[in-house]
This record gives C-alpha cells, structure tokens and sequence, in this order.
C-alpha cells in the first residue's frame, strides 16, 4: 500500500474552491470548528480532522469530488453517520472528507421482488420505519440503528443482536452502485440474485470505504417472522450458562436471537433500571426464537428443558410483546448503565468458535486479575461474538496502559481459540496491528491485490485495514470509550 | 480437452504445481468432479488439469459449532454423508452430487433449489484457502460464524471460476437436518395464473423452503408427477415444505387452505422426503440436451423470461426456483439461426429486462459460441478484468473461459 504525501495549503485552498463551485458552497465546510466535528468516528482515541468536508447531494456530486481531489492528489474518504468504531472514517493525514448523509432518500421499495433502492445516507431505522406495516423487514439490525446509516452497514458489514439467524449484512445487499477511486462510477450487482461474473458485491461488503464510494444499495426484504417466544435463563455460573448455549445449538434450534449477560453486568443494570433481576446470579441469557407460530411453543419448551438441564436456576418468559420489549430493553440499554461502573471502558470485539466460550470466559477472568482491571461481559453468545468490556479510569495512566495490555491479550486469546479479532465493527485503524497475527503475509499481498485492483492509487481511505509494507499501523496509546452495540 | 491431469495431494502441491505452470506459460485448468466443464467458454487445448480428486479430506468437524472444514476435492455426497452423522447438512442442492466437489461447486457458485428458504452457497462459505496466479497461498474468513476482519475471499471466489485462485480448502457454515419435509405440487393453467399464485406464496404466513416452478416435455414424462396433470402448455408449482413435524403439518394445512381458495383442489403431497423427484435436483445436468441454458432474473422476471424461451422453441422445459429468479432451460432443439443469434438477439435482452442476464451451461461440442453470447449480460468487466490481472497477470488459471475482456 502506498502512502500518500500531505497536500499543501495552496492546494487544499485550491482544491475547496473547486468544490464549491462543483457542488455548492453550501455543502462544503472548511472552517476549522466545523471540522472538528469529523475529527473521528465512535473510535475516539485517534483524532485528526480532515481537511475540508463535502457532502454531495447525488452520485454525479460525489463524481466531481472525486476527480477533484485525484487531480490535486488529495486524499478522501467516505463516511456515513460516524457510529463506526474502530476508526474506519478517521481521515488519516486529512483530505477530504465525503459525507454521505444528504444522500438519504429511499428510491424504491419492490415487494414482488423483494428488494428496496436506498441511498447511503438512509438510516437504517428509518428504511425499517418505512417498511411498517408492509409484512416485511430489512433484517441487518445493529444496536445502533438508530442513527448508522445502510452505506456505513455495507462499508462495515454490520451484524446486529439477530445475526445469529438472519446473517449479516452482505447477506442482504444484492448489489451496490458506486464511484471507484478514480471517478468511474459503476454498478455492482442489483435487483436480481447472482450477477454476472465475480461476486463483487460480496468482496465490497465490508471493505471498509476502501474500494469504492457507495452512492446506492440494493437491499433484500425479509418476511416478518408470524410470531416469538421471548425467555430469560438465569444461571449460577458462566460455565452453566455457556453451556446452555451449546446445548441449545446443539440440540438444532437456531434462536433469532441468544444473548448473554455477567453479573457485572447485570448489577449495573439493575442499579439502573431496576429490573428484578437477582444480584447474585453469575449469567443471563436472553433468547429469542421466532418463526411460525405453530413451532414456537415447542421450540421454547426445548429451550426451557436444555436451560434446566444446564443448571438454570429460573427461566422467566415473557408472556406478552410488552414484556418481551422489556427484556430487550435491560440487553440494548446494558451499556448505558456502564457508567455506573467506572468513569471510562473500553469494549472489545472478538470473536470465538461457540464451543470455546466458557475457555474465553475463563480466560478473561484470567486477563481481568492478572491486570487488575474489572470485566464485564456482553456477549453476542450465539453466534460466538464476544463483547468484554474493560472498566478503568483514564486519568490514571497505568490502568490506562494496563487496559491495552489486557485488550490485546484477549484478542490474542480469541485467535488461540480459533477465532477473529472483530466480528462486526471492523478493522479500520484500531485494529490494524492484529491484521499480521491473524493473516499471513501472503494473505496480506492478496489482500493489498484485491485494494490495488481498485483503488491503484491508494488515494481512497489510506492506511485503513491492511498494514503498510513498513510497520503495523500506528501504535495505540489509549483505549476507546466505547458507544453501545 | 488438455493434457493428462496432475493431481496434488496437499495445497503445497497446488502452490508448486502453479510455479510450474508459471515457468512453463502453460495454463491450468483445475478441476474438481469435472461435472461443469462444459458450463461457460471452453479451455484451450494446451491446457494442464490439475485434478483437486485427491484433496478430499474432512480437516476439522466441530459439529457443536456447525461447521465443517474441508479440502476442496471431497464431493457433496461425501460431505452430505459425514454431515448427517450429525443429524447436520449443507443445505445446498447440486446434480450429480456423487461427482461434483464442493470445490467445484463454490467456484461455479452453484445453488439447487433451497435457496429460497435456507439461503444461497456464498452464504455458507465462512472461511476459503487458495492459490493464486502468482503461485500465492492465501486464505480468507476463518473458522467462526461471525468475521469482519480483512477482505471478503470467500465472497470473491465464489462464482470466480478458479479463475483468482484454485481453491484448496473450505470451512463452511452448516444447519440442522429438519424434522420433517414434505412437498406439495399442482399445476396451473397458464402464466398469468402462475404469476398469480407465485407473488401470493411470497405474501403467504408459510414459509417455504423451495418454490420451484416446472413445465415442458421433461416434467410431462416425470411419472412422481403425473397426477399433477402437467400438459405441454401448463405450468407445475412445486412447494417444499420443512421444519419441525408441528411447523410443517401447519404450513401444508394452511397451503391447501391458500391454494383451495385460489380454486386448485387436490393438490399432490408427498410427505417425509426433501427429495421425492430427482428431476428437480438433476435437470440442469443432462448434456444430452441440444442446449442448455441459466437466466438469473428478478421473481417476476421469470414467467416473462420462460416466454421468451417458448415462444423461440414451443418444446423446450424449463426448471425455475421462481422465488430467487434462477431459471433453467434445456431446449429441444438446437437454434437454427445459432447460438449467437439466439443469445444476443433474444434471451439476453428478455433476462436484461429483469434485471438479469443469461449464461450457457452446456452446448454441443463444435458449436460456434463466442464470448458475447455466453457471458453477454451487463456487468463491470473492466473492474473484474483489474481484479484477474492482479490475482493472475499471467492469465494462467482457467484462460478464456470466463467473463474476462
């Protein structure tokens, strides 16, 4: 990967004047407390703010500036809302930053072939709040749908708390136009299922604003399921609880959802919001199961059994949709009740085999003492996506250091196990370094082939994802304090 | 056909195999159960096969995480088997199951008509190892469910053709076998009715696992299917059905239900089998047919698309899983104008008017084909052609038989 030389004043002067007169002056900002606002995404360790901001309103804008900046050599990047967080809009060595949330409209909704049209910018709520009502659903749900957009999904390839069901979210882009680092705009895949020639709808999912500028997606619907069963198991260990999902799996049941919660967790909760949960109970693991009515009383009586047989102390269903919305409340509002545990946390992203969780638990408590930093744990259980969050205070630059220490190794714990580094926030720059213990460097030619295939000149999101030929990413200095997932 | 085939037994073999072909110029043409050769352009004649038939060994089967790694040579059948004894399958449907390796299958992104309910093959591909054009060894994914970190390999090698890398070795998501299947079928007079029935399935509280959609000669002579009254000129609709024993007796009773009401009274059941018509699963592999073809169009582009195939040859039938847009036509005879006329003059722009675009699996040896008319559709070529150039600049891996320009 090539590094790109810093733009001089004149030119970045130059180069906003051009941008102005291309799209607008009203969707160009340069002033300095404007850009500050674009300093970094929810990863906020490593700040730095771009240069100038645009925010094109259609893909022939977002064309202009990218020829712009290719003919004065300076470098760009995309971003959506910004709830990233590993980095992945931070605007290494400024450039240009391209904002794509004036992009926003949802162009067509087809039921009959199941699909809707929408701009990067859309929310992903906001296509959920349109598709009210129709019987249908745009399944890729991350915690923080609220705000991220579907461009900043498809860059990221988000997951959400029902991956564990309905995959992730190049499971349901059928294809994407969007403008190549030179300029070009192309159409990758669309409407119809299996595009010709390579799959490269598949290979843009996810690559971070690296290879392209997403300017339109192409999404599938989903049937709603007809109905659910909502239940929360408590359990007087992690190993019980831990083992309780792999008896559920198992046994063949595919929840939608199964999540799991420590009583570190837990006692914040409750301090919080005041659920009723017992204090002294090690785990909980909220499940859902959904689909045709007729299975699901069955399929929660399964569940019910392979708990009790895993030593569940009590499992609680929620006999209506006002109850189960509650239960899902105490699992989305977990991390706003953190602060009740520390001034400052950190969240890491691994991810293990499902039948290495309780080893990882384990090896967190591990991590946890020999640290000296308290864990709490969140986990995505079913699908092995584990969320340890790590509690300091930042003030303090020895916990500070020891925090790293601890992330890291829990990271490296996850890849002993068989596992990965990030199971749905991504690479970006936070995790850069982890790319050489996870891949080979022939893993990482191939990889810099694939970027270089598009983006030749590596002026699109430099020194993002893969490490440079000469080092390993920038060395990290503080942990993240970290939004919910 | 080329030159006597080498067959690695370790992806060591492949990566030294590659490092010969890049010193000798000599092209590789890697091939697994070699069910799919004729399926695209064909290879040139001094062309090396590098048979992958004895890479074929389970690596690793945590069962209780549901996946599976493998070297790419096993065949379906051979995985299907070691799967089972899980009480687990790959729910990806394939004609001669007992040749086609899942290799092979990945690289021509084979799918069958479960689909619709469970999900395509580039779903259930987690983690890919590969050998590049440059003799490179690399892999993509991992091991786990849940992987965001790097580049997408798996994505990117299937449906590549081995034409980025000769895959070597797969880990693959797997489900658990259903308690129960069963399939329901009819026939329905004509398209407009069809149509009808096919936009209320996909409104309907049931959640099927297959939506196929037959007509034509082939199916009038499939005897599982007579009672259906299948005529030359109608339509069958074939509804597979799985879940637990309560989910499926509920969908079949709410499906008659449907279907009384849509004025189709007995309807054919078979219960207790996912396979009851080889047919199905088998069609598109019968080279005897003249020609052979696969559209990918929207759902409501295939009743429209299998009009166009009609009107062009009235004999020919067709297989579609009609609720993903994949359809298949095996033509009685052979175009009299030819295959470029046919291709370019007709079914290519009835596909490209929903949204697809349509590729020759299989034509008679000799016949005059060319790039346009078998990888004719709309796509980015010039993007694809910068991805080989960079995984293969010496264009030794399958050469000229896939999209590249």
């Amino acid at each position: 990967m090539q590094s790109i030389p810093s733009p001089s004043a004149s030119t970045l002067t130059r180069l906003a004047d051009a941008l102005r007169r291309a799209i607008g002056a009203e969707n160009v900002l340069t002033a300095r407390s404007d850009l500050m606002v674009y300093e970094c995404d929810g990863f906020v360790i490593e700040k730095n703010s771009p240069d100038v901001v645009v925010f094109p309103r259609s893909t022939a804008d977002v064309v202009k500036i990218v020829k712009l900046c290719n003919e004065m050599q300076v470098p760009f990047v995309p971003r959506g809302a910004g709830t990233s967080l590993a980095g992945g809009c931070l605007p290494i060595g400024g450039g240009v930053m391209i904002v794509l949330m004036r992009l926003n409209r949802i162009v067509e909704i087809n039921y009959r072939d199941r699909y809707a049209v929408v701009e990067p910018g859309v929310v992903n709520v906001h296509l959920t709040n349109a598709l009210k009502g129709s019987g249908y659903h745009y399944a890729p749900d991350p915690s923080s749908q609220g705000a991220c957009t579907i461009g900043g999904n498809v860059a990221t390839n988000s997951g959400g708390p029902h991956t564990l069901k309905y995959g992730v979210t190049v499971n349901h882009v059928l294809g994407v136009e969007m403008v190549m680092a030179d300029g070009a705009v192309v159409q990758l895949g669309g409407p119809a299922e299996d595009p010709l020639g390579l799959d490269l709808v598949g290979a843009f999912v996810g690559s971070e604003g690296t290879l392209g500028v997403v300017t339109k997606v192409w999404v599938r619907l989903t049937r709603n399921p007809q109905g659910w069963r909502t239940m929360l198991a408590i359990f007087e260990s992690c190993d019980d609880a831990t083992q309780a999902i792999s008896e559920i799996i198992g046994a063949g049941i595919v929840p939608a959802a199964l999540e799991m919660m420590d009583q570190g967790i837990l006692v914040a909760i409750e301090a919080a919001f005041s659920f009723g949960f017992p204090l002294d109970a090690q785990a909980i693991l909220l499940i859902e199961v959904d689909g045709l009515d007729a299975g699901l009383d069955q399929q929660r009586d399964q569940i019910v059994e392979l708990c009790k047989k895993s030593k569940a102390r009590e499992v609680r269903l929620a006999k209506d949709e006002k109850e189960r919305l509650k239960l899902w409340k105490c699992r989305k509002q977990a991390f706003g009740a953190i602060g009740r545990l520390s001034p400052s946390y950190c969240t890491q992203d691994g991810v293990v085999p499902r039948t290495q969780l309780p080893l990882i638990q384990r090896k967190i408590t591990e991590i946890s003492a020999k640290y000296d930093i308290k864990i709490v744990n969140v986990f995505h259980a079913g699908d092995g996506n584990i969320h340890p969050i790590l509690l300091f205070d930042e003030r303090d630059a020895a916990q500070v250091e020891r925090v790293l220490h601890a992330s890291n190794e829990i990271l490296e714990a996850c890849l002993d196990c068989g596992g990965s580094v990030t199971g749905e926030h991504g690479i970006g720059v936070e995790k850069i370094h982890f790319m050489q213990k996870m891949f080979s460097p022939d893993d990482l030619v191939a990889m810099d082939n694939l970027r270089q295939a598009f983006n030749p000149v590596g002026n699109l999101s430099p020194m993002k994802m893969l490490p440079t030929a000469g080092g390993c990413g920038m060395e990290q200095k503080h942990p993240g304090r970290r939004a919910a997932l | 056909m080329g030159s006597p085939a080498t067959s690695p037994t370790s992806s060591t073999d492949v990566v030294a195999a590659v490092q010969r072909a890049r010193a000798s110029k000599t092209p590789l043409q890697p091939v697994g159960g070699g069910t799919s050769l004729h399926f695209g352009l064909q290879s040139a004649a001094t062309v090396e096969q590098l048979s992958l038939a004895q890479l074929n060994r389970v690596v690793d089967y945590p069962a209780r995480d549901m996946t599976i790694t493998v070297e790419a040579g096993i065949t379906m059948a051979q995985l299907a088997e070691t799967l089972v004894k899980e009480h687990q399958r790959l729910p990806v449907d394939v004609p001669q199951a007992d040749r086609a390796t899942i290799g092979g299958v990945i690289a021509t992104n084979w799918n069958g008509h479960r689909r619709y309910g469970q999900g395509s093959l580039r779903d259930f591909v987690i983690g890919i190892e590969a050998v590049d054009g440059n003799g490179l060894l690399f892999h993509g994914g991992g091991r786990v469910v849940k992987n965001v970190a790097g580049y997408d390999f798996c994505k990117l090698l299937c449906g590549s053709f081995g034409t980025l890398g000769i895959i070597t070795q797969v880990t693959l998501k797997v489900r658990p076998l259903p308690e129960r299947s069963a399939w329901l079928a009819c026939s329905v007079n004509d398209a407009k009715k069809a149509e009808t029935m096919l936009a209320a399935l996909q409104q309907s509280a049931v959640t099927p696992a297959a939506v196929e959609l037959v007509s034509g000669s082939v199916w009038q002579k499939e005897a599982a299917l007579a009672e259906t009254n299948l005529t030359k000129d109608n339509f069958g609709l074939l509804v597979l059905l799985e879940g637990t024993t309560t989910e499926v007796l509920w969908m079949k009773d709410h499906l008659r239900r449907e279907w009384r009401e849509a004025g189709i009274v007995n309807p054919l059941m078979q219960d207790g089998c996912a396979e009851p018509w080889p047919a199905v699963q088998e069609f598109s592999a019968h080279i005897d047919s003249p020609l052979t073809v696969q559209a990918s169009v929207t759902p409501s582009g295939v009743l429209p698309f299998v009009a166009a195939c009609r009107k062009r040859d009235p004999d020919c039938s067709v297989l579609a899983h009609a609720g993903n847009g994949a359809v298949f036509v095996r033509f009685a005879k052979f175009p009299d104008k030819g295959l470029s006329e046919l291709m370019m003059g007709d079914l290519q722009p009835a596909a490209a008017a929903h949204h697809g675009h349509v590729v020759i699996l299989n034509a008679p040896p000799g016949a005059a084909i060319t790039h346009r008319s078998v990888w004719g559709g709309e796509a980015p070529l010039a993007v694809m052609t910068a991805v080989k150039k960079k995984f293969d600049p010496l264009d030794l891996l399958n050469r000229g038989r896939f999209v590249y320009i």
